[in-house]
């Protein structure tokens, strides 16, 4: 059944798009992560346009997040104050990131830029947590691993209690400057707007490790501000690049709703370190294909650039 | 300075009667009379390219065909050329190409050469040549080389032909003339092919000279939601973004009352 995506310009097979969302919200549901950094890339390697691929998956974001927002901020587990010192960042990085992508398009590089961005960040992402769920089987007791991560006391966030614009976070119990969870927000901002991903899969390291905020209330407010940052991005895509695909965005996250929840059933059949280094290897392969195709022989040199301002 | 200007004036009229005398004139030569199946395509939620088919008959029996769709309007595009920066490939240079048609296919009832000679062919804007001689380009970004031209231009042809927007081809089986009159063919219009006008037309030869024309116009549009969508992303950004969020928040919320988990843990 093909399916005619009336911004990518495209036909494309209904059910391959519904089953990448579904097996990208499966993995989701299993690693509890977002997804939207496999997303894109998948995207784009089923002929989607970079620039459409990372829009609508912004948008898909916003649905997806919201669920998961929606529940935690039922239980309590959002920091608003958090999350809107973050926003601030985001929306600010996010504005800055659609300019990037209008000025990469421009000059022809933007995949170019999308991939290096991609290389680096799924390299990094995926050795770490390879080594680190290989040690964890190596250890094979769980009850090592859980003592080792508890011992690990934030030493960044002694520092950044003593800089400037010291501000009380209620809920996360801490009282500590702001600037440092504005920068990441507008790091993670660019980077939505650039790889049109949620950025969760930095930011819950950096709100635990680096600021010392409580895990759960780490992913709650981190669900929160991700609803209102790709939402930010969505918009500006639409404003400026007018790229994002509204029925594309609606399979994905059809499927990928439906796969959460497969994911999140086999996730308590597994153990967390098998999961992890599963998803590690996922994570190299595809950072390796990328890698190739930026430094294999093209099978085109010539290719169309995106007309300017996109669209028609 | 008036008598030079009634020169150029009177030379400018003698040039335009003498390139009216030169010039092939299609719509001239004796009607090629021809049916579509149809000469509307819509664009809906499942279209996937579409098919017509094209019946005519020939107004001097046993002369040569030549058909050619082409879209009414010209496309300006930009072309990135790719080149080695260290390890990586990137674009290096890119070009702006205007006068190449969007789509270009050509069903011949034999190899073109052996139909035409290649001035006429270029005069009629008939094969890839012809192509080339009304494509313009201009760089854009980064250093030109003379082979640029035809590595932008070979590389247009491939991405092209690739979706299925150009090609041509010479084949009696592909272009059916019965008892050397009754001729049916058909293009295929791949998803690629979007909104506009196009012109399938159809050119009669008898021993190199065109003795009949005909011409149809097919039109595409979108319909309905993908109509609908387009238009709003493109001339109301902003409406479109507040609803493509919404959509998205309600969706999500939707989805987690439906499954109260959530999603996410």
């Amino acid at each position: 059944m093909e399916i005619y995506l009336p911004i990518a310009g495209m036909s494309m097979n209904f059910f391959l798009i519904i089953g990448i969302g579904g097996l990208v919200g499966f993995l989701s549901g299993l690693f509890g992560v977002g997804g939207g950094f496999l997303l894109t890339p998948l995207m784009m390697m089923i002929g989607i346009p970079p620039a459409v691929a990372a829009a609508s998956d912004s948008n898909q974001i916003v649905a997806a997040a919201s669920s998961g927002a929606f529940a935690h901020w039922r239980l309590g587990n959002v920091d608003f104050k958090m999350g809107l010192v973050i926003l601030a960042g985001g929306i600010f990085g996010g504005t800055i990131g659609v300019q990037l992508v209008k000025v990469l398009r421009a000059m022809g590089n933007f995949e170019f830029v999308m991939k290096v961005v991609y290389v680096i960040m799924l390299g990094l992402v995926g050795s770490a947590m390879f080594v680190e769920s290989l040690r964890t089987i190596r250890r094979s007791r769980s009850q090592a691993a859980t003592a080792g991560a508890a011992a690990s006391e934030p030493k960044l966030a002694k520092l950044f209690t003593k800089m400037p614009l010291k501000m009380n976070f209620h809920r996360s119990g801490l009282h500590t400057s702001a600037i440092f969870p504005f920068a990441i927000g507008t790091i993670v901002g660019v980077m939505a707007a650039l790889l049109g991903v949620g950025g969760g899969f930095i930011m819950v390291p950096a709100m635990i490790y680096i600021i010392g905020m409580p895990t759960i209330a780490a992913i709650g407010t981190d669900l929160f501000q991700i609803v209102l940052t790709s939402a930010n991005v969505t918009l500006q895509q639409a404003f400026v690049n007018k790229t994002v695909d509204l029925l594309l965005a609606l399979i994905l996250l059809a499927g990928s709703t439906i796969g959460a929840q497969f994911g999140a059933m086999a996730g308590k059949r597994l153990k967390g370190e098998q999961i992890r280094i599963l998803l590690a290897i996922i994570v190299l392969v595809l950072t390796v294909k990328l890698f190739l195709d930026l430094v294999l022989t093209p099978d085109d040199l010539v290719s169309l650039a995106p007309a300017k301002g996109g669209g028609h | 300075m008036k008598r030079l200007r009634l020169f150029l004036l009177a030379g400018c009229l003698v040039g335009l009667f003498w390139g009216e005398a030169q010039g092939i004139t299609p719509e001239a030569r004796q009607k090629v009379i021809t049916a579509a199946s149809k000469n509307l395509i819509e664009i809906g939620l499942s279209y996937r390219g579409d098919q017509i088919h094209f019946f005519g008959v020939n107004p001097v029996p046993g002369s040569d065909l030549i058909i050619r769709l082409t879209a009414e309007k010209d496309e300006e595009i930009k072309l990135s050329v790719k080149g080695r920066v260290g390890p990586f490939w990137m674009t290096v240079k890119q070009y702006e190409v205007t006068g190449a048609p969007f789509m270009y296919k050509i069903h011949a009832s034999k190899p073109i050469d052996r139909i035409i000679s290649a001035d006429t062919a270029r005069e009629l804007e008939i094969g890839y040549p012809a192509v080339r001689d009304r494509m313009k380009m201009h760089l854009s970004r980064g250093t030109a080389t003379p082979e640029d031209a035809d590595k932008v231009f070979q590389g247009l042809i491939k991405i092209k032909e690739k979706g299925n927007l150009y090609n041509i081809v010479e084949d009696p089986q592909r272009l059916e003339i019965t008892e050397g009159k009754l001729f049916k063919h058909y293009f295929r219009f791949p998803p690629a092919a979007t909104e506009g006008r196009y012109l399938v037309e159809s050119f009669s030869f008898e021993k190199g000279e065109l003795v009949g024309y005909g011409k149809d116009v097919i039109e595409i549009k979108k319909v309905g939601l993908e109509n609908w969508l387009t238009e709003t992303s493109q001339n109301s950004p902003v409406f479109f973004g507040i609803l493509a969020v919404l959509v998205a928040v309600s969706a999500g919320l939707g989805v987690g009352m439906i499954f109260r988990k959530g999603g996410h843990h």
